[in-house]
Formats: C-alpha cells, sequence, structure tokens
C-alpha cells in the first residue's frame, strides 16, 4: 500500500503541476495575450468567460489536488510507520505549507468565480486577481525540493517558483490555444481571432521559454556538479528526459510559428486550419508528460549528493549494447530456488536465475513489438498480399498471454501461489495482473478499430491516448529506487522507452488527425503509397497532388511505427543487472 | 466507449504504481571508518544530504533471518546528521533499515549492510 501511495504522490504532483499551469497560465494569458479592456468589443463574451472559467476551475482543483496531496503523505507515512503520523506530522512545512497553499489557492479561485467572472472586461479586476494569485505563487516555494536543501536554500526556492512561473506561462497558454481552437470549431467564435491570438501568443510564448530557460539553468547546475552527474544519475537523466521533452514541444512551436508566419505573409490559412490545431494536441501531450517528469524529478537525489552512485557514461551506453537475445529461458525450479536469498536483507545472495529469467521476458517482449512494428511498416505498403498485416496489433494479445504466464514465475499458472491468492494478497502481483489485461484490452481494441465499418469510431485514439499515457508512466515512475546505481541502469532503457512511446503517441495522433485519414488507416490503408521509400505516390495520385496535411500524416504515422520499432529494439538487448 | 478510456487509464496507473520513492540519500556514515565491535554498545552515525523529520522516522537493526528491532536515533550535531544507538551484537552479519521522511516530504528507504567482528 505503501508503494501505491507513493506513486499516487508522484501523479498528484503532475496533476498539480497542470492545475497550476491551467490558472495561473490562464491568468497570464488573460493577463498579456487577451488583453481584454483594449478594444473590448473585439471578444465576445463566450471566450472571455471560458477563459475565467479554466483560471477558477484550474484554482479549485489545484486546491483539491494540494489537499489531496497531504492526505497521501498522511496515508503513505501511515503505511511505513504502521502508526499514525500525528502530532509529528502537524509540525512539519509540508503539512504548514500545504494547509496555507490549499487555503490561498481557494482564495484566488473563489475571487475568479464571484469576482472576475462578472468583470471580464476590468483591467482593474485582472490586475487584482494576479495581486490575489501572489501570495499562493510565493507560498509553493516552501513546498520545492529546494526547501529541505542546507545550501544556497533560498536562492533555489526562488529559482524554482520562477521556473514554475514561466512553465505555467507557457502550458497555460497552450491550454488556453486548445480552448480557442474549441470554440473556433464549434462556431463560436470569430474565425480571425484564432490567427490573431495565436500571433500574439507566439512572441508570450518565446518570453515563457527564455525565462523558463533563464530560472533553470542556474538551478540544474546547484544540482548536477559534472557531466557524468549528468547522464550516469536519476536526477541527470530525468533532466535529459526533460530537455528532449521540451526541444520536441518546440518543434511543434516553431512548426505553428512557421504557419502563423505564412499566413501573414501569404494569407493563406490552410495549415492554420488544418495542421496547427492537431500540432498543438500533439504538443499538449508533450507538455503534460513534461509536468510529470518534473514532478519525478523532484523527488530525485540530486546528482551532486552521489557521486559515489554515479554510473559513467560508459555504462550507461553499455545498457544499449546490442547483443544477441536471450532466447532461452533458465529452469523455473532454479528461480525458485534463488528467490529466499535475492531477497533477503542480511545475508543476501545475487540470483543469476532471477536476472536471466528477466531478460528472458523483456527480450521475447522485445521481439514481439519489433516483429509488430515491422508488420505494421509493412502494412502501409498497397499491395493486396501484404494487407492482413494491417492486423499486427493481434501481436499484443499474444504479448499479453506471453505475460501472462511469465510475468510472477512464483504463482499460478507455474508457480504453487493460488490465482487468487497470489492476486489480492500481493501488490505486486496484482499490478502485473492488471498491466497483463491491459496489453490484451490494447491489443483487442486496436484490432477492432482496424476492423470497424463506423467511419465515426473513436477506437482509433485510444491506442495514442495508452501510448502517451505508457510513456508517462515510464518517466513518472523511474524514481524509483534510483539510490543503487543498478537500478539506475535499469532505468536508463525505460525513460528511454517512455520518450519513444510519446512519439509513437503523438505520431499515431497525428496520423489519425491531420486531415482525418483514420478511417482510411484503420480500415482501408488508401494512403499507403504516400510514405517515403513507397514511390510517393497515393494509389494512382502523385505525392505532390496531395493535400498537404495527407502526406504529413502518413510521415507521421511511420514515426510513430518507427518509435515502436526502437521500444521493441531497446527490451530486446535488455541487459539486467545482477542483484 | 466514453468509459473505457478512463477505466484503463485508471487501471495503468494501479499497474504501474511502484515502490517508495527517494529524495534524501545518505552521503556519509560512521561505520565505514569505525566498525562495531561484538558485545559492547555503540553509536553509528548517518549524514543526509537534506533535512531529516525524525519524530517520523525509523531506523532498524536487521539481524539473520531478517529479523528487526526498532533502534533509538536522535538527531546530530550537523545539519542532516541521525545518531543512532546500536545494542550489544553478537559477531556476525547484520544491516541497518531506515525509513526517513526528508523536509521536502519525501520518503527514503534504504539499506546499510555490515559485520561485527570479535
Amino acid at each position: 500500500m505503501a508503494g501505491i501511495a507513493d506513486f499516487l504522490d508522484s501523479l498528484i504532483g503532475g496533476f498539480d503541476l497542470i492545475c497550476y499551469s491551467l490558472a495561473i497560465g490562464s491568468l497570464f494569458w488573460g493577463l498579456f495575450v487577451l488583453r481584454p479592456w483594449h478594444q473590448p468589443e473585439q471578444y465576445p463574451a463566450l471566450l472571455l468567460q471560458k477563459t475565467i472559467t479554466l483560471i477558477y476551475k484550474g484554482g479549485f482543483w489545484l486546491a483539491a489536488a494540494q489537499l489531496f496531496k497531504i492526505i497521501l503523505k498522511i496515508w503513505l507515512m501511515a503505511a511505513v510507520l504502521e502508526r499514525s503520523p500525528f502530532p509529528d506530522f502537524a509540525g512539519t512545512t509540508q503539512f504548514i505549507g500545504g494547509i496555507i497553499r490549499t487555503l490561498l489557492t481557494l482564495v484566488l479561485a473563489v475571487y475568479s468565480y464571484h469576482v472576475l467572472r462578472n468583470q471580464p472586461f476590468s483591467k482593474q479586476h485582472w490586475i487584482s486577481a494576479a495581486l490575489v494569485a501572489v501570495p499562493m505563487i510565493i507560498s509553493g516555494a516552501w513546498l520545492v525540493h529546494g526547501a529541505g536543501r542546507f545550501e544556497n536554500q533560498a536562492l533555489l526556492m526562488s529559482l524554482t517558483v520562477l521556473h514554475q512561473l514561466a512553465a505555467a506561462a507557457w502550458i497555460g497558454g497552450v491550454f488556453q490555444l486548445i480552448n480557442l481552437w474549441l470554440l473556433r470549431n464549434n462556431h463560436q467564435l470569430d474565425g480571425g481571432l484564432w490567427p490573431l491570438l495565436l500571433k500574439r501568443f507566439t512572441v508570450f510564448g518565446i518570453a515563457s521559454v527564455a525565462a523558463l530557460l533563464i530560472s533553470g539553468l542556474p538551478i540544474a547546475l546547484q544540482y548536477i556538479d559534472s557531466w557524468n552527474g549528468l547522464i550516469g544519475t536519476g536526477y541527470g537523466n530525468l533532466l535529459l528526459v526533460k530537455i528532449t521533452l521540451m526541444a520536441i514541444a518546440l518543434g511543434f512551436a516553431w512548426l505553428n510559428k512557421s504557419a502563423v508566419s505564412d499566413y501573414g505573409l501569404s494569407g493563406n490559412n490552410y495549415a492554420l486550419t488544418h495542421r496547427v490545431p492537431y500540432y498543438i494536441e500533439a504538443e499538449t501531450f508533450v507538455l503534460v508528460t513534461l509536468l510529470f517528469t518534473a514532478a519525478s524529478l523532484a523527488s530525485q537525489p540530486p546528482a551532486i549528493d552521489i557521486p559515489n552512485l554515479t554510473a559513467s557514461w560508459q555504462e550507461v551506453l553499455n545498457t544499449f549494447n546490442p547483443q544477441i537475445p536471450q532466447t532461452s529461458s533458465p529452469k523455473h525450479t532454479d528461480l525458485i530456488a534463488g528467490e529466499a536469498g535475492r531477497v533477503a536483507i542480511v545475508g543476501q545472495t545475487p540470483s543469476l536465475a532471477a536476472t536471466e529469467w528477466s531478460n528472458y521476458n523483456h527480450n521475447i517482449a522485445g521481439i514481439f513489438l519489433t516483429v509488430m512494428s515491422f508488420f505494421a511498416m509493412l502494412s502501409y505498403v498497397k499491395y493486396p498480399a501484404l494487407r492482413p498485416l494491417k492486423y499486427w496489433p493481434l501481436g499484443f494479445v499474444g504479448l499479453g498471454i506471453f505475460l501472462f504466464f511469465r510475468s510472477d514465475a512464483e504463482t499460478w499458472p507455474l508457480g504453487p501461489i493460488g490465482f487468487w491468492e497470489s492476486t489480492f494478497n500481493n501488490g505486486e502481483v496484482l499490478q502485473h495482473r492488471i498491466a497483463t489485461l491491459l496489453v490484451l484490452v490494447l491489443g483487442i481494441m486496436e484490432l477492432a478499430a482496424r476492423m470497424t465499418k463506423n467511419p465515426d469510431s473513436k477506437l482509433p485514439y485510444v491506442f495514442p491516448l495508452l501510448a502517451a499515457f505508457g510513456g508517462l508512466m515510464l518517466l513518472t515512475h523511474s524514481h524509483v529506487g534510483f539510490q543503487a546505481k543498478s537500478a539506475f541502469l535499469i532505468q536508463v532503457g525505460h525513460t528511454t522507452m517512455g520518450i519513444f512511446s510519446l512519439i509513437l503517441a503523438c505520431g499515431r495522433w497525428l496520423e489519425l488527425k491531420l486531415d482525418q485519414p483514420s478511417k482510411n488507416i484503420a480500415t482501408e490503408g488508401v494512403y499507403a503509397e504516400s510514405l517515403p521509400g513507397a514511390g510517393g505516390r497515393i494509389g494512382s495520385l502523385p505525392i505532390a497532388t496531395l493535400p498537404p496535411s495527407l502526406a504529413v500524416a502518413a510521415i507521421a504515422g511511420f514515426i510513430s511505427v518507427a518509435a515502436l520499432f526502437q521500444i521493441g529494439i531497446i527490451l530486446m538487448f535488455y541487459r539486467e543487472p545482477l542483484y | 466507449m466514453k468509459k473505457i478510456i478512463p477505466i484503463c487509464l485508471l487501471l495503468l496507473t494501479l499497474c504501474l504504481a511502484q515502490g517508495v520513492g527517494a529524495h534524501a540519500v545518505i552521503t556519509d556514515y560512521s561505520l565505514k571508518i569505525t566498525p562495531i565491535r561484538a558485545n559492547s554498545p555503540a553509536q553509528v552515525e548517518l549524514s543526509f544530504n537534506s533535512k531529516i523529520e525524525l519524530g517520523l522516522s525509523q531506523i532498524f537493526l536487521v539481524s539473520i533471518g531478517d529479523k528487526h528491532t526498532l533502534l533509538q536515533a536522535d538527531k546530530g550535531s550537523k545539519q542532516g546528521q541521525i545518531i543512532i544507538h546500536i545494542p550489544p551484537l553478537a559477531a556476525g552479519d547484520y544491516a541497518l533499515r531506515f525509513k526517513v521522511f526528508a523536509a521536502d516530504g519525501h520518503l527514503t528507504e534504504d539499506i546499510i549492510r555490515f559485520s561485527v567482528s570479535e
């Protein structure tokens, strides 16, 4: 139960940052992008109403998340200490600071709901809302990583608050762009506002990203004192993940900026309405994952504190070293015999059988995914004999069955412990059972998506959503057991797979969304030949005559499958350290 | 369909829940330079990289067969330092298993293995 409570604590950290971005980022959006007191006739009341709704809803959810965090801490401590954490907990900074921040957040939410909502065009009320937010923003400083440090405590707390503010300005603005697009798409907004506000946000977004980097760099330098610390520790690894995700998000932002510039030059709004909204959706996937990664980073021991537990860059590189997959499993009896020694605290004996059992599971899962991704690539080719390959997600069903038998060797059907007994008396076994079920469900649902005759089916969207969530999970839970170098070396592969899961999700999402080719890819495979190396044609049409987004969608789909291939390769070469 | 995605997300959340995370880590401990002698009480100093909430922390002595005994701990003279009082021990292998809450709210669980000689 402690494990679940702690993991929920990591998740609620990400959720907290999302709500913070919604509330504070929307406030920035109103103050610096909309500026509704200038030319109020330009904005429909509905737009202001929706903008302010995001502020107070974000605020109320943030207050709830903050309160839930305190409850989770109490739960976690009670589970670990096996007693009530009170009265000790009531005197901690976490408890007092958490309660104060909850109350201050509620003040902002209530002000936005009762006052700002009724005066949406008043500059004075927008400024008042910002002033009301200031104490809440400052109160967050006592809940960050820097608060527990011995050196440069005030500096680190201040920089972290500035970093959070800059992130909220950027990400909250992106949330507002989605809100804006939904209104425009539902014909509730004048079409001219979309390019106007996109252009304004471009400038604001660049300023936010600059502030993000300026505040983030000194924090990184305080916590990481060497290149090895960046490459060979959990903290450094997650920072690299953040940088990678930021680069991907900035890539989408650059595409959006280019579309806005092109519109300004040519007046052609095709890209603004057929590409930009979906790029923003994909960027949102990335930014949300970025927030969860940031929350996870906050639970890492800084690299500067663990020089003796830092892996060398050679050791990190070695984890990705190609090698022959292990295709033979150790005997089940050998595995069971070594378990008691492996889990003992005193007199611990590493189990070679356990390591090889795990290697085999990972490598076979990698072979499954690699073969599936290869079939998925071939399925894009419009050739009758290859048509059945579009059902490649069937491989997930096979993988699910494999995991069912292999994940928990000490339980039914291989081990002596019964199915129900093991499922409900052991949290880890329960988690494996659910994971197995999910892999099966994922395969069945994606198969159903490819077989459905309903052109409006939403089933195809399940796959990228679950892939994005899977990527988020791989990155979020990566803080576990990072103290040991071997545990970190295991995690490096998992965080890399997390990034590829996200790329898979974004690619598939764009493939489905850009010019809506989902029905084709799921049921007909129409644009198969538009892929690079496939003749540059769709059916009889040269690629040059296609709507541009269709070709972009096909490329996005191919990138998605390539990401699945990469995940398969990482798993196929996986080697667990002996422990 | 509307219910499927939230259910899947919820299940994924549960299935990926893992063990306890760590922020506070031990930067130094006295056992490295001062081993414990058999049959005499001893004190072990643990230094952490972060402020520790001692009232919300537990340190156990683990002996052969993974038997746990709760130990008394006090704050040390330096920031982030804890002094653990070890009872007289027979020669053999032991471990210190600690669960500490850092001031930033994160829980650390870790183990230090050591031997007691005559």
